[in-house]
């Protein structure tokens, strides 16, 4: 549908800048002078921004003159396409679309980014991998907008992994330190987790529609085509093709997005330095699955199953990491357990299907988020923290710092939710759409979903107004705490001072950010009073993104306002009580000592996967690899290298270097050789060639043979260098008769050799079908005249009364009696006599059983030639 | 007698002198072995030339060899005075550096 829109190089523009960035600091960096890196890095971040201004408003004037479906494209080329079961060929495109949802986004990404980038030019100035740093960044820029701009699944995977392994590498920025290197691996396994469901979802996705185009995806799920039930489902209730999806994807956003289970290496990832935990770790890259979530919106909301799973686990999410962040003493901690918290309203409002307001939140959270964290960053700058600054050392930093003091006040007005500013305007939306589902929907798992989310998030709205202003109370009010310090060692400078311009301008842009971007999303109807208001964001995010209507009735949204506002209230209120101007942790001599700890220790989750998890998978690797120690190396590379070495000393002892000794060896293999060549080697076989039979010789260098066919001590001619002989055979050469029987029944076979006395034949055990009814004699045969007879001695045919007492049988015939068949054979033997040069001779022999009809017309003369025949 | 007297000859010549080649440690006495066996081949080469008298393909070869004696005692005395100086001594057994 969009294929006659114009190509819109921009786009790739917006994503090329910095990955170029990334490529000069990443090559060049450490030859280039430091100013140039900085230059580079936040230049290259700025022309993309301009870029994505000068999009979004050609994408605005687009939407003012047209429909809603205005986007821009730019198609760049098909990477490959994929063969589906069905025959289908997917293309993959490397396509990018800016619609009204990627618009927002990448402008928040440049813009916060940008900022961030300006900050960092400050923070890091002192860092000597300043250009790695700036590297890393610009990386993760563009990994970032190729999530964002990406308009198909596989597209967006590729920024997805991007944005993760950039997230690993600035964990692990100060990978000396091994905690901050293991951090950095926590995360990035963490989100391989989420990342596998990301991939399942997708080709569940790709399965259904044939597509992995997201417009394709929302097209199918809105005509319906994930309905129907999943089609392989073990047990229980089976559900349908949109809520496994749904799960699957979810999983991959609770990775990256830190949601329960998988949140827990967001708190650690604070290992990396504050602009990173600001742009990565709060603004841009967790929000990535919220951004999933609304581009899918019409596919997540045919799943009410998949949605209350969304809602509750973020309901859960905020809960937990606030509870969690009211007991941390450190100020990223706290920031990075709110960010968790915050994630999980926007889920919840997701879960509600309110995903304008839950991208609202991302919006209004990217600003007042960024700007705490660089405020945190500022403060820690300020008093040489390094890696993160305990509150209760801290205290009174308002009259040194006051450009961050004032920046970080207004965020933490924002997150807590005071009115008019950003953060009051998204969580009044998200409350109002848990509101919204306890009275729109009949069903009673949604109501009581409903339900719980609205409590939930209360209680969570609470706690972080509490939390934000216990942090801010004890950071910027009272005495500062370290000024007895002596500057060196592990406490803080006693002289704190504040932060240069690159970083006061970022603070003071993002604390605007955080107060004014709001009024974007206004609600669009007054609470009391009832007027309405243009709600820009919602009619502008309808291109994009489906969810429930706004309620019209009043009591709805009073009571969702009514609960921000006192949730903000009590919160900010026990906060000014119990912290103001204090310098202890009040609240943990007011709660049980062990309660306390356990919240203080995160709940103990990390220790619980420990436990349940990491445990007995490291048990198995320890197995694993003892295995390989014992059995790979040990048995099969150290046992025989040890064999090797020792015979190759042990033979090495043969090189003596005496010249003699070398002499000998020569003359011993000299005369071996000789004696080798000495005598001929005979060997002599039979084959049936061409219905004649042959005798083949082995060959030899100058080897003469002579033969003797028959074996009878006479050689039929002399010497020749022929080594094939073919006789012929007569009655005459016939040495022995042996009669060959054989059971097709069972397959079992005998042998026996006939002379003219009686011989037994053992055939009972052939299953011969034959039973004895007068003795238990044997049956035997012989040779009598020339014939080979069969006496039964009393054994009948079954069902037979008839057998007659003596059988002849035909030579070189097959006769069937019964189950048997039984074949008598000729043998002769050949002989052959071989001479080499030297003159030596020797001499081999063959026995051979004549081929079945070698003799046919000459079996008559059988009869006198017998006698010959049994010597 | 014919030329069976002569291959004798030969046989125990060469034998005495890879005999000698193999027992003796001193270099000296080790080319006159080698010498001895060439010439039983010489030996060999005449008598058979003599038995076979249609060419004279065997005294040439005689002369070959002759002249491949010359070269290799040339050489061979060479390397033994050029070890002599290097160890005092044309002892074999003492030239092992080439072992292992």
């Amino acid at each position: 549908m969009h294929e006659d829109a114009s190509q819109q190089l921009t786009l790739l523009l917006i994503i090329l800048f910095p990955l170029a960035g990334a490529v000069v600091n990443g090559l060049f960096g450490r030859r280039l002078p430091r100013s140039l890196v900085g230059f580079i890095g936040v230049g290259s971040v700025t022309v993309s921004f301009i870029l994505a201004v000068t999009s979004f408003a050609e994408l605005f004037a687009l939407r003012a003159e047209d429909s809603h479906k205005a986007a821009l494209i730019y198609q760049f080329y098909e990477w490959f396409s994929l063969k589906l079961p069905n025959g289908a060929e997917v293309p993959i495109n490397v396509r990018f679309l800016m619609d009204s949802l990627s618009g927002v986004m990448t402008l928040i990404v440049t813009g916060v980014g940008g900022l961030i980038h300006l900050y960092s030019v400050g923070y890091m100035s002192e860092d000597d991998g300043y250009p790695r740093f700036f590297s890393y960044l610009n990386l993760f820029m563009a990994s970032m907008l190729i999530l964002v701009l990406g308009s198909s699944l596989p597209v967006m995977f590729v920024g997805w992994e991007g944005v993760g392994l950039c997230s690993y590498l600035l964990i692990g920025y100060w990978y000396e330190n091994r905690d901050y290197a293991s951090a950095g691996r926590k995360a990035f396994v963490a989100n391989r987790v989420g990342d596998f469901g990301v991939l399942i979802g997708m080709f569940i996705l790709v399965g259904v529609v044939g597509s992995f185009e997201f417009a394709d995806i929302n097209a199918a799920a809105v005509s319906g085509q994930f309905r129907p039930n999943f089609p392989v489902w073990p047990f229980g209730v089976v559900p349908s093709i949109a809520t496994v999806a749904c799960l699957f994807l979810f999983l991959g956003c609770t990775g990256k997005s830190a949601q329960i289970p998988l949140y827990v290496w967001l708190p650690d990832a604070m290992a990396g330095p504050t602009p990173v935990s600001a742009l990565i770790h709060a603004a841009t890259m967790v929000t990535a699955g919220v951004y999933l979530c609304c581009r899918l919106s019409p596919l997540f909301i045919t799943s009410d199953v998949a949605m209350s799973v969304i809602a509750v686990t973020g309901t859960l999410t905020a809960l937990l990491a606030a509870t969690i962040a009211v007991a941390q003493r450190e100020m990223k901690k706290i920031l990075a357990y709110s960010t968790v918290s915050q994630l999980g309203f926007m889920f919840a409002a997701v879960g509600v299907g309110y995903f304008a307001a839950g991208f609202f939140h991302v919006f209004t959270h990217a600003f007042f988020k960024a700007c705490l964290f660089l405020g945190a960053g500022s403060v820690m700058h300020a008093v040489h923290a390094h890696g993160d600054a305990d509150i209760f050392k801290l205290g009174g930093l308002k009259k040194q710092l006051p450009t961050t003091r004032w920046t970080f006040l207004v965020s933490c007005l924002a997150i807590a939710g005071v009115p008019l500013t950003s953060g009051f305007f998204s969580k009044d939306e998200i409350l109002l759409g848990a509101t919204a589902q306890i009275f729109r929907s009949d069903d009673r798992l949604m109501v009581a979903v409903g339900w719980f989310t609205l409590i939930g998030l209360t209680l969570a709205a609470v706690m972080t107004a509490f939390y934000m202003f216990r942090l801010y109370f004890l950071t910027f009010t009272g005495e500062y705490r370290s000024a007895g310090e002596s500057g060196g060692g592990h406490g803080y400078d006693p002289h704190p001072h504040e932060s240069p311009a690159s970083m006061k301008i970022p603070l003071i842009f993002l604390g605007l950010g955080a107060i004014f971007a709001g009024y974007l999303g206004m609600p669009h109807i007054v609470p009391v009073i009832g007027s309405h208001l243009p709600s820009w964001w919602g009619e502008w995010m309808e291109a994009s993104v489906t969810g429930h209507a706004h309620p019209e009735s009043m009591k709805i949204i009073n009571i969702a306002s009514g609960l921000a506002l006192a949730a903000m209230a009590i919160g900010i209120g026990s906060a000014w009580v119990l912290y103001r101007n204090k310098s202890k942790d009040v609240l943990a001599e007011k709660v049980p000592a062990r309660l306390y700890a356990l919240v203080f220790d995160k709940w103990r989750v990390d220790e619980l996967y420990d436990a349940i998890i990491i445990g007995p998978i490291k048990q198995v690797a320890t197995l694993v690899g003892r295995t390989d120690m014992t059995f790979v190396d040990a048995l099969l590379t150290r046992l025989p290298s040890f064999n090797a070495r020792e015979l190759g000393r042990f033979l090495s002892r043969l090189q003596n270097g005496v010249v003699q000794t070398y002499g000998m060896v020569l003359v011993i293999g000299v005369v071996s050789v000789m004696a080798m060549f000495w005598t001929p080697r005979a060997h002599l076989e039979g084959a049936v060639e061409g219905g004649t039979l042959q005798l083949v010789a082995a060959p030899g260098l100058g080897y003469e043979y002579r033969w003797d066919a028959d074996s009878d001590g006479e050689f039929e001619g002399g010497w020749s260098a022929n080594r094939i002989h073919s006789p012929t055979y007569g009655l005459e050469d016939v040495r022995e008769v042996i009669l060959y029987v054989r059971s097709p029944r069972t397959g079992a076979s005998h042998h026996y050799a006939l002379t003219e006395q009686w011989t037994a034949l053992d055939l009972d055990r052939l299953d011969t079908g034959w039973r004895r009814i007068r003795s238990s004699l044997p049956i035997v045969a012989r040779l009598s005249d020339g014939k080979v007879q069969l006496r039964l001695n009393g054994a009948q045919v079954f069902g037979k009364t008839d057998t007659p007492e003596i059988i002849e049988l035909t030579m070189g015939r097959g006769t069937g009696i019964e189950n048997v068949l039984m074949v008598p054979r000729a043998k002769v033997e050949a002989t052959v006599e071989v001479r080499n040069a030297f003159g030596n001779v020797s001499t081999a022999s063959r026995e051979m059983t004549l081929p079945d009809g070698y003799l046919p017309e000459r079996h008559a003369l059988f009869l006198d030639a017998t006698k010959g025949v049994s010597r | 007698m014919g030329i069976s007297a002569y291959l004798a000859l030969a046989s125990v010549l060469f034998g005495i002198g890879a005999v000698g080649f193999l027992t003796r440690r001193n270099m000296l006495i080790q080319l006159m072995s080698i010498e001895l066996m060439l010439n039983s081949v010489n030996v060999l080469l005449l008598a058979f030339n003599r038995a076979y008298p249609g060419n004279h393909d065997g005294q040439a070869f005689a002369f070959f060899v002759i002249a491949v004696a010359a070269a290799e005692a040339a050489v061979g005395l060479a390397i033994v005075i050029a070890y002599f100086r290097v160890r005092q001594t044309i002892e074999t057994d003492r030239a092992t550096l080439l072992k292992y």
